[in-house]
């Protein structure tokens, strides 16, 4: 399951992944500057859509998370946008959706859950999260650990099991019919779920972290 | 020769029942859609914070069957695999 290396600048090899995670975040640095560039009160043109996406995360996060919840806005905006981008670019011919390497999303996971616990310990102190994996009795603590674990792995597993087995699947559509067959498939796996699996992984970090804040 | 066979039909044949997991957190999860739409069909008002709920519910209760996915990935590409090609060395 190793990832194809593409080229090798001096010893670091660039993967697939490496690569097109770079391609991607290169499009969403290049396309936020562009679209913030000339802001207007009265919004109109592509800033109507910009001004949506941006509230509608406000409104997800705000509704789960309150008013203590608003430092987050820009993390799950650049979690929803990165997930949902390399999602639905996978769709492209001769690209490679970053998400189907679990690399990428084990670091999301893991980013998710060190954001949570430092927004834990600056609200209730030090001692009080170290007490949290306590609760409620002292012999509980291997479970709490499992459990944190466990949360990690299967945020992460989630979108990467989604991603990889619809590519699996295609894969083997493309191998029976080349042509015609696998576009649907492709609309389904690629854009669908691409967006439903980005909607799920953004509302699960939202709601991961409203269990360790909350 | 014989044994390697053995261990890759044995794989196969766990692939295949560790995928039933699939099925039952399908039937899990159309139980939970259709719960909501109960609730939406009652409480049509509701229908934001109900859609919001039912989909971190399906999320959550599929873990099991990407557990499952995830072992026989791995079972496949990490074990079957340089198993067959050995196989095909020895033949």
């Amino acid at each position: 399951m190793e990832p194809k290396v593409l080229f090798e600048i001096g010893s670091i090899s660039i993967t697939e992944p490496l690569f097109f995670t770079w391609l991607i975040m290169a499009i969403l640095v290049i396309g936020g500057y562009i679209l913030t560039r000339n802001l207007q009160t009265i919004p109109k043109g592509m800033q109507c859509l910009v001004e949506l996406a941006v509230e509608g995360i406000e409104k997800l996060v705000s509704t789960d998370l309150g008013e203590e919840g608003r430092p987050f806005i820009p993390l799950i905006f650049m979690i929803a946008a990165f997930v949902l981008f390399s999602n639905v670019y996978g769709v492209l011919p001769g690209a490679y959706s970053p998400t189907g390497d679990l690399t990428t999303t084990a670091a999301l996971a893991v980013l998710v859950y060190v954001m949570g616990s430092v927004a834990a310990i600056r609200k209730t102190g030090f001692k009080a999260w170290i007490k949290g994996f306590f609760e409620p009795y002292w012999i509980m603590f291997p479970i709490n650990i499992a459990g944190e674990v466990s949360q990690v792995v299967s945020h992460a597993f989630r979108l990467y099991g989604n991603v990889f087995g619809g590519g699996i699947l295609l894969g083997i559509v493309y191998m029976l019919v080349p042509y015609i067959v696998p576009v649907p498939l492709l609309a389904w796996f690629g854009v669908f779920m691409g967006v439903i699996q980005a909607a799920v992984f953004t509302m699960l970090a939202v709601a991961y972290i409203q269990l360790k804040i909350g | 020769m014989m044994e390697i066979a053995i261990v890759v039909a044995a794989i196969a044949i766990g692939s295949g029942i560790a995928l039933l997991a699939g099925g039952m957190v399908g039937i899990g999860e159309s139980y939970v859609a259709g719960k909501a739409v109960e609730g939406i069909a009652r409480q049509p008002e509701a229908e934001g914070p109900i859609r919001t709920t039912m989909i971190i519910g399906q999320a959550i209760s599929e873990s099991g069957a990407i557990y499952a996915l995830a072992v026989v990935l791995l079972l496949i590409f990490t074990v079957v695999n340089p198993l067959v090609s050995r196989l095909l060395e020895l033949l």
